[in-house]
């Protein structure tokens, strides 16, 4: 998911690929990083019927977004917006042009200030991703992924899996409350979560040291900014 | 009309942990007291609520037929032969699968609404379309699960689509706890899982062995003032529903007194 501020007054709001995640689960993010008023929707890869565009469009209208046109690469969807009276604009270049490559390196420091917060527990099968930095109030359970850009901060026990730094930032880190996790990931690095229970009421964090991942306890000091 | 009608979900994601068990043994138990229940089995592929129940054979019409407006619904309701606060809509046949559309389940679960004080539903297993019509028609659930990763972890993921439904209150049932088997450690304990779960627990159902034979007799066990286990379990699970202050049953506690020792023994036939 990625939110591209235009050099114009309008901004724009873009749907992450639908082979990832369902819209509805990172639309709250992506309208928490944007300002109220004009903004242009790119539906990028979705099939949206009028019915589902309806629900977007009022759900971003509700948020104090002005919809000043839609566009995206699938004509189906430019279709029904254009049946909703919406302005529309069909993007003709293919999927691979578009989409970014996981193999660019977006330098922590380009995206550092952009945070998605999410308030509530990431249950089996949920996939909850960012383009910047994260940070959860919940628990990440097992069967259950949490992935940034940047660092992965949980205020609650890690059981899924975490993956920092997944444009292949190594300098990234996961925070976790309780980390128990199955498996961790801090860019191209995997490692498997520890085998034992952690010690009570300590947070802890992982972060790649000499090429491993290694967990510490958190380091309480506020970073200065 | 009845504006109170509670309407509540069992569903579990993982099939086998017991569901349709719940079901029925729940719609009798409310039925008992005195509450008019209606269950209806939305797993039009592999039915078999009218089974446990023993209704197999009175089935004339079903959900099918009042859907497609060829009998009237009383027409299809089966009353409990013993138990009359009780009815059963059955499922249609399994091809309702291919064209039943979540406004068909609304139209259904509206139509009992207005008769009874429960509607009670038994999900299909799975989070595929028959899951989501009956999500679709609900109002509260009731996640059944045993303690088994497998099984939590797709109780977990189907909490996770009701949040997402906006389906509230979701309660929790753990199935075939056994006391033993936990006190060893070689079972997850009841912390465990509502540890993972993260839901309020409307009670656990110990191992039993006389449900099977209650299923396959198609007689509840609830139908009777039993004395198993599980029959109680199940009681107390309906009275908390009904808003009863009942504690839960320790499992390390469950099964030790002499009172379980005795009520064990009075059920032990001897030859």
């Amino acid at each position: 998911m990625s939110f591209s501020p235009n050099s114009s007054k309008s901004q724009k709001i873009t749907l992450p690929t639908s082979r990832e995640t369902e819209w509805g689960k990172s639309l709250s993010g992506l309208i928490n990083a944007l300002e109220p008023g004009p903004t242009e929707l790119d539906c990028f890869d979705w099939r949206l019927g009028c019915r589902e565009l309806k629900k977007l469009i009022s759900i971003l209208e509700n948020s104090g977004l002005k919809l000043t046109r839609v566009s995206g690469n699938i004509p189906e969807t430019m279709v029904s917006a254009a049946a909703l009276g919406h302005p529309t604009n069909l993007l003709l270049t293919t999927n691979e042009k578009n989409k970014p490559t996981p193999s660019q390196t977006i330098s922590k420091e380009e995206n550092s200030q952009k945070l998605l917060f999410h308030n509530g527990t990431l249950r089996s099968g949920d996939h909850l991703s960012a383009a910047g930095d994260v940070l959860l109030f919940g628990d990440v359970n097992p069967g259950a992924k949490i992935s940034a850009g940047g660092d992965v901060m949980i205020w609650g026990r890690l059981r899924g899996i975490a993956h920092a730094g997944q444009n292949g930032d190594l300098k990234a880190k996961i925070v976790a409350l309780e980390l128990r996790p199955l498996q961790l990931r801090i860019g191209n690095v995997v490692a498997r979560g520890p085998e034992g229970q952690p010690e009570q009421g300590l947070a802890e964090e992982a972060k790649i040291l000499s090429g491993r991942i290694v967990i510490e306890p958190a380091n309480t000091k506020i970073p200065k900014a | 009309m009845a504006p109170n009608t509670r309407i509540i979900l069992i569903c579990s994601g993982k099939g086998g942990v017991g569901k349709t068990t719940l079901t029925a043994n729940l719609g009798i138990a409310l039925a008992r007291q005195g509450v008019r229940t209606v269950v209806l089995d939305a797993d039009f592929g592999l039915r078999n609520l009218d089974l446990l129940l023993g209704l197999e054979n009175r089935i004339v019409y079903t959900a099918q037929e009042v859907l497609e407006e060829s009998c009237r619904l009383d027409q299809a309701l089966v009353k409990h032969k013993q138990e009359p606060n009780l009815s059963l809509l059955p499922a249609g046949n399994p091809r309702m699968l291919e064209w039943l559309k979540p406004d068909d389940m609304q139209r259904i679960v509206g139509m009992l609404a207005k008769q009874f004080d429960y509607v009670l539903i038994d999900c299909p297993a799975g989070v595929e379309d028959g899951f989501k019509n009956a999500v679709s028609a609900t109002k509260e659930a009731i996640i059944i699960t045993t303690p088994e990763v497998s099984a939590v972890r797709d109780a977990d993921r189907v909490i996770g689509l009701l949040n997402t439904n906006g389906i509230k209150p979701v309660q929790l049932v753990l199935n075939r706890v056994r006391p033993k088997m936990i006190e060893s450690q070689e079972m997850l304990s009841v912390d465990d899982v509502t540890d993972i779960l993260a839901l309020p627990l409307l009670g656990l159902v110990l191992e039993d062995e006389q449900v099977i034979i209650s299923t396959n007799r198609g007689e509840p066990l609830t139908l009777k003032d039993n004395i198993s286990p599980a029959a109680r379990c199940y009681a107390n699970i309906a009275k908390r529903l009904q808003g009863e202050n009942i504690p839960l049953i320790d499992p390390a506690k469950a099964g030790r007194g002499l009172r379980d020792k005795f009520m064990r023994l009075m059920q032990t036939k001897i030859f």
